[in-house]
């Protein structure tokens, strides 16, 4: 589908809450813009909660993307230590956590 | 540039030369680009004062950056270290009775008038930026809007400010020496903290919108609203504009009134509608017009200004209450150069609202360029702060 691209106008920094809580340009949606926009492959990508807050208030309906971000950066194999060990987890365990017995409450959250 | 001095003091998070961020501080709004050498995120008034003796002895330019919407380049960096104030982002305290508020410079506007409403206060400059834009960055470009027609430019509202200036001093100004700041764009230093006026907020809201087949027509009825007590935005789309947001392609005008004159009277139409007008600039935008242009004109100029919009079917918005009009156009067009050789000759002002940051410093007369160093002068005689931009 079509994604119109981000006129960089700045009116979604404040309804991220990524944004919300670092106050950096960079993990605003219009930084994800600019930085796909420049080819840049920056782990920045995964902080991106892809809840779409931003896409919602955009006047002109851009799409930040962060799965595709991301696609990008697996594909460059950059990835998150806690990424890694939770894709491993799943393929080897079934489940995120690690080995767990019959009932066992995980211990250690893993997410990226 | 040696950047550990900043590093003991701001703290490593708070200065960065990352790839990730020269990129995004190179730009604001405008789609202008320059170069940023690094970022730093202070957070208190002495964390300024430092960072600004550390750029004179580096001999480095210092760029104030609230949200980044500025419209004109005026947050762009050229070889700059760009200092974003967003972390500066307290309300210290709300006074209902003296209707004021003591606020940080990167309190951003919609939060502040969230905040204020169960006070039945507001600040009631409404750039269509307003859900984003700073307050830093709404007095240093002396920010107008929707609502400029009734309650003036940010300057109006503004009873004091701590300005950090380019020799490290701190200095708190009032009265006429607020003209050395507001609208200033920031060449004179860092505001850090602004004691704002507020108003009532009104309890109704209501629009009437009007479309025209001619500029003459538009004009009388912009006159007639005018001389309405009760009216609070007066609002222009052309019929260019009008056909690339899908309305009908003709020229439109929209009232709003603090009383129940308006035809449209339910309040979530009214707050639908002015959304839609928020966004009017990035739907033109993205319909390949990401140049916005401000010219201001009176009388006979404005109409002539309209006319010639209309005759070479340039997509064109504004605050017509207040003569301020938005062309856009694309990247490179020729036509923005004659606009402005015409503005001058029609009598009007290159910036209404936007400032002249770095797009319009050629258009920027004689006595203009001297009040600017003069004002370095006494501010900034090092020129540490917003080099070349002005003049
Ligand atoms: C969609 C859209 C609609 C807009 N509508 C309007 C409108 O209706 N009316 C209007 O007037 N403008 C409008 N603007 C332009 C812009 O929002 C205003 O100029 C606003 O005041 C800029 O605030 P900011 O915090 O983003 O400042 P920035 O863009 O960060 O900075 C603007 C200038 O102020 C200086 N500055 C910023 N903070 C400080 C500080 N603390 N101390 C000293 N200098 C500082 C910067 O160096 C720069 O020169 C619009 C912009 C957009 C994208
Ligand atoms: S994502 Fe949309 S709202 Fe955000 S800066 Fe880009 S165009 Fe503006
Ligand atoms: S989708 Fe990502 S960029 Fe958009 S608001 Fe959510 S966290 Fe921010």
């Amino acid at each position: 589908m079509d994604n119109p691209p981000c006129i960089e106008c700045g009116l979604c920094r404040e309804v991220c809450p990524i944004f919300e809580v670092l106050r950096r340009e960079h993990i605003s949606p219009r930084g994800l813009a600019i930085l796909a926009e420049e080819g840049i492959a920056s782990p920045v990508f995964y902080q991106c909660t892809l809840c779409r807050a931003c896409r919602t208030l955009c006047p002109v309906d851009h799409d930040p993307d962060g799965e595709r971000l991301r696609a990008r950066l697996v594909a460059r194999g950059v990835e998150t230590e806690a990424n890694r060990e939770m894709i491993a987890n799943i393929r080897q365990h079934g489940n995120p956590f690690g080995p767990l017995e019959e009932g066992e409450i995980p211990k250690r959250l893993t997410c990226c | 540039m040696n950047l550990q001095p900043l590093c003991s003091v701001l703290g490593e998070q708070r200065v960065s030369t990352s790839i990730e961020d020269r990129l995004v501080y190179a730009r604001d709004a405008s789609r202008m680009r320059g170069e940023c050498l690094a970022v730093v995120w202070p957070s208190s008034p002495e964390q300024v004062a430092f960072l600004v003796e550390w750029a004179r002895q580096e001999a480095v330019d210092l760029v104030p950056r609230g949200a980044g919407t500025g419209l004109c380049g005026g947050a762009v960096p050229q070889r700059s270290v760009v200092v974003d104030l967003s972390h500066l982002n307290a309300i210290k305290s709300v006074e209902p009775e003296g209707k004021l508020v003591h606020v940080e410079a990167g309190v951003v506007l919609g939060t502040l008038n969230r905040r204020l409403e169960p006070a039945g206060l507001f600040l009631p400059v409404i750039p269509g930026s307003h859900r984003a834009a700073a307050i830093g960055g709404l007095i240093a470009t002396d920010a107008a809007g929707l609502r400029a027609v009734r309650y003036g430019l940010m300057g109006n509202w503004v009873q004091s400010v701590t300005l950090v200036d380019g020799s490290g001093q701190v200095r708190h100004l009032s009265g006429k020496a607020l003209g050395d700041v507001v609208g200033r764009e920031g060449v004179t230093g860092f505001i850090l903290e602004a004691i704002l006026r507020l108003a009532p907020r009104p309890r109704e809201r209501t629009v009437t919108i009007m479309a025209f087949d001619d500029e003459a027509a538009l004009l009388a009825q912009r006159d007639r609203w005018l001389a309405e007590p009760a009216l609070t935005a007066l609002e222009y789309l052309n019929r260019h504009a009008a056909a690339l947001i899908g309305w009908e392609p003709r020229h439109h005008l929209l009232a709003e009134f603090d009383s129940d004159q308006g035809e449209i009277e339910d309040p979530g139409q009214v707050r639908d509608l002015w959304r839609d007008r928020d966004g009017l600039y990035p739907q033109l935008a993205r319909c390949g017009h990401p140049v916005i242009e401000d010219p201001q004109l009176s009388g006979p100029g404005l109409a002539e200004l309209l006319r010639w919009l209309d005759q070479h079917a340039i997509p064109a918005f504004g605050h017509l209450g207040l003569g301020i009009v938005h062309p856009c156009f694309a990247f490179d067009d020729g036509r923005i150069e004659t606009l402005y050789e015409s503005v001058a000759a029609w009598g009007g002002r290159v910036s209404g609202e936007h400032g002249i940051g770095l797009k319009k410093r050629a258009w920027v007369d004689e006595r203009h360029r001297e009040e600017i160093r003069r004002l370095k002068q006494i501010y900034d005689p090092h020129d540490i702060i917003n080099r070349g931009k002005l003049s």
